[in-house]
């Protein structure tokens, strides 16, 4: 009786032992169970990659699989593996520029984008000094980036609760000296995708649409024609994201709402004009405007000859109280006179100012850059109707990451479209200095703004950089198409882009973003589960077989030695 | 992540059945064979389960405790307790005494569990580069899973195998039965209507075998005592 409580006693006591392991490993459970996130998957976009002439630029790498860092990283610590985070509100651009220009190692870059700057994101205008700061900031760091030749990954991402949470663990880890390696554990971020190509022919295409003018019976002779033309490619830091709503969105829908007008006074005789129309939507308007050379080119020599004027829209949706009319020819041409006149008239009546700039042509500068350059290298009176004040430089303006839906203000298209319109209707019907409004405000004719705002909010969510876009891509059928319903004849031409200008695919990814352990504490669960169950062990040898047993396993019989002796 | 991990994960999920068998006399004994035909009764009450399961449950499409369900999930489990009592009672054993024939036969339900339950998602998942503590809470599952299922086998041997037990102790003896046949329903209460996650679903289920174990041992001791 004595020897079965002993041993209950002991049984008990082994229980409560045996509990402890188990215990250890509760608490270690407990306290580090916030590490228990899942895989986080990430929409990324990758920086552009192209060659002018050979010369490479943008980033030329697209596949990541390093450990991510954050900027609160040790002075001098080692990042070539490491991929570091760089949220836009963070952003110091004289680091970044060291790191291009002096090739320091990098594992790659991923800078992490407020979500206001999302194409399809129109609220939130309410931060807009703040987003101003933004623009800005991210302009100088575009231009950088796109220039310059970056030999390692840039993603840009938008910011989210998951890739918040995961860049305030990382700072957290950064600041205590701990930067993830393999062996310290963190976030590991992985983007696999293949080698990017190139892209082998780019083609960029133009739409026309013709709106014939009123021949009156027996007269042979060729009709005078009023071009209006704009160039609806972008192109821009990460050609996913380039939607460029104001340059040149805005040119577009202000194009497609003046064709619109027209087509409606055009489609009755009496109301038709002695003048054609031609409406063309060019591409290739970042690579000096070639689609705009080329498809002049293609016109009959006839057709070219009858074109007395071009206006070309670029960037009109985000002025105030100024629109200027760039020209090549000078300022005291009669034709330039007189369009000018008839355009600050107008523009006088409907309450703002317009104002001429005269920008000489340098024949032996390949850089064209206003789209009307190409027409006067050709002949053909033209001018350019923008917000902009000074030219554009190659590759800048021309839909950036900044220019989304929010940067566009709809009542500056509309009345640049009333200014438009109405300038070539009196041109048209020969009603310099009267005082009559053609497309009133509730009038049949007048300027719709539900349409002009659903075009731009469409535009609004496109990419549309021309290499990346295909022959048969949907944004350039509905343009089609919408020039269809307003023209009389429509004509597609595809052109394959430049030599010089050479792109890369691969614009965009997927980011998945690791939780990973380190190595040590794979050992140290190794060396607790081996210690559990060493545990377990001797518990259970000692509960049924007894204490005599466990310490005989470990001691050689004595018996032997005196056997074999 | 890793094989390492999933090296990790595997002996915390596999090692305590091989302890067991090497550290008690069941090695001694050589009671492979019982735990082997042990292990097929469990594959093949296992695929009546899912039989049953199949025809008579309906899938919900969110996670709502549905007492019914539940209570026709509890019904099927003990088609587990079934077929543990085949194994204990109906099968013929090599000649080892009570004691070793639970635990043995026990061993064996348990390996197949876990085996059958836990091995595939441990190769699929714990070789991956993300790490999550599942598989380690998955681990401590399969104990006490190992746990549970000897005390049931206990009980179930002190049920149709012993034939003279104080008549105090029958009640206790098949409500501790019962509570560990059910302990399948009574988590999926616990994660569904109480909303707990799974550590500490897993805590939980430690706590209550080692509890469950102590009572039957106890029981198990007190029945032996009249023979003596």
């Amino acid at each position: 009786m004595a020897e079965e409580k002993k041993s209950k006693q002991r049984h008990r006591v082994m229980v409560f032992e045996s509990m402890y392991p188990i215990l250890a490993l509760m608490l270690i459970l407990v306290a580090c169970v916030e590490l228990c996130d899942a895989a986080t998957v990430v929409d990324v976009y990758r920086l552009i990659q192209y060659d002018i002439s050979g010369v490479p630029f943008g980033s030329r790498f697209s596949s990541l699989n390093h450990h991510a860092a954050s900027l609160s990283f040790q002075r001098g610590a080692d990042l070539s593996r490491s991929v570091l985070i760089l949220p836009l509100r963070e952003l110091d651009i004289a680091f970044v520029q060291d790191y291009i220009s002096q090739k320091q190692s990098l594992g790659g870059l991923l800078i992490l984008l407020p979500q206001t700057f999302r194409p399809g994101n129109v609220g939130g205008g309410s931060l807009s000094s703040e987003n101003d700061g933004f623009r800005s900031l991210l302009g100088q760091l575009e231009k950088l980036l796109v220039h310059g030749n970056v030999p390692f990954p840039v993603y840009f991402a938008f910011e989210n609760e998951e890739t918040d949470a995961m860049l305030a663990d990382v700072k957290k880890n950064d600041a205590l000296g701990q930067q993830a390696t393999a062996t310290t554990g963190g976030y590991k971020l992985v983007i696999s995708v293949s080698e990017p190509r190139k892209i082998a022919s780019p083609t960029i295409t133009n739409i026309q649409g013709w709106l014939p003018g009123l021949r009156a019976e027996g007269d042979s002779s060729q009709l005078p024609t009023i071009a209006v033309v704009a160039s609806y490619d972008t192109f821009g830091a990460a050609p996913a994201l380039s939607v460029g709503s104001d340059s040149n969105g805005s040119g577009v829908v202000a194009l497609l709402e003046v064709a619109r007008l027209f087509s409606v006074l055009y489609s009755n005789p009496k109301t038709r004009g002695k003048y054609n129309l031609l409406f063309a939507l060019t591409s290739g308007g970042p690579y000096n405007y070639e689609g705009t050379q080329k498809w002049l080119k293609s016109l009959d020599q006839r057709m070219r000859e009858s074109i007395d004027y071009a206006i070309c829209l670029n960037s009109v949706g985000s002025w105030d109280s100024e629109l200027l009319i760039h020209v090549s020819k000078p300022p005291d041409n009669a034709y330039i006179k007189q369009i000018f006149e008839g355009f600050s008239n107008v523009a006088e009546d409907l309450g703002f100012q317009v104002a001429l700039k005269h920008k000489k042509i340098n024949i032996s500068n390949s850089r064209v850059a206003w789209e009307h350059e190409q027409f006067s290298r050709l002949r053909v009176t033209a001018a350019t109707i923008s917000e902009l004040s000074t030219p554009p430089e190659l590759l800048e303006n021309a839909g950036s990451l900044s220019d989304t839906r929010q940067l566009v203000n709809e009542d500056a298209i509309i009345k640049g479209v009333k200014l438009v319109a109405e300038s070539l209707a009196k041109h048209i019907y020969g009603h310099q200095g009267k005082e009559i409004k053609i497309f009133a405000d509730d009038s049949s004719l007048a300027v719709n703004p539900f349409y002009v705002r659903s075009w731009l909010d469409l535009l609004s969510q496109t990419p549309r950089v021309a290499p990346f876009l295909s022959k048969n891509e949907p944004l350039i059928m509905a343009l089609k198409k919408e020039l269809e319903d307003y023209t009389a004849e429509v004509s597609v031409q595809h052109e394959s882009l430049d030599g010089s200008f050479t792109f890369y695919d691969s614009t965009k990814a997927s980011l998945n973003i690791y939780q990973v352990a380190s190595v040590t504490f794979d050992l140290l669960l190794l060396l607790v589960l081996g210690s559990y169950l060493i545990v377990l062990f001797s518990f259970l040898v000692i509960t049924t077989r007894g204490l005599d047993d466990l310490i005989s396993l470990f001691r050689r019989p004595p018996s032997r030695k005196v056997k074999m002796g | 992540m890793t094989l390492f991990h999933f090296f990790n994960c595997a002996i915390l999920t596999f090692g305590p059945h091989a302890v067991y068998y090497s550290a008690t006399p069941l090695s001694e004994y050589d009671t492979l064979g019982t735990s082997v035909k042990a292990a097929v009764v469990y594959l093949a009450t296992a695929l009546v389960k899912l039989v049953c399961l199949a025809t008579f449950l309906q899938v919900s499409e969110t996670e709502v405790f549905d007492p019914y369900q539940e209570a026709l999930k509890a019904m099927i489990g003990f088609i587990d307790v079934a077929g543990l009592y085949y194994a204990l009672a109906q099968l013929t054993h090599r000649n080892i005494s009570q004691n070793h024939k639970f635990q043995a036969v026990g061993l064996g339900w348990a390996f197949a569990d876990s085996v059958l339950h836990r091995l595939a998602p441990l190769w699929v998942g714990a070789r991956g580069l993300e790490f999550t503590w599942d598989y380690v809470l998955q681990g401590l599952e399969a104990n006490a899973n190992l746990v549970f299922t000897i005390s049931l086998a206990a009980l179930g041997s002190l049920m149709w195998l012993r034939k003279n037990k104080p008549k105090s102790l029958i009640p206790i003896i098949y409500t501790c039965a019962i509570i560990i046949a059910t302990m399948p329903s009574i988590t999926s209460y616990l994660k569904r209507v109480m909303g707990w996650h799974f550590p500490k679903i897993v805590g939980f289920e430690i706590a209550t075998s080692l509890v469950m174990a102590f009572i039957s041992c106890q029981l198990f001791i007190f029945c032996q005592r009249p023979s003596l």
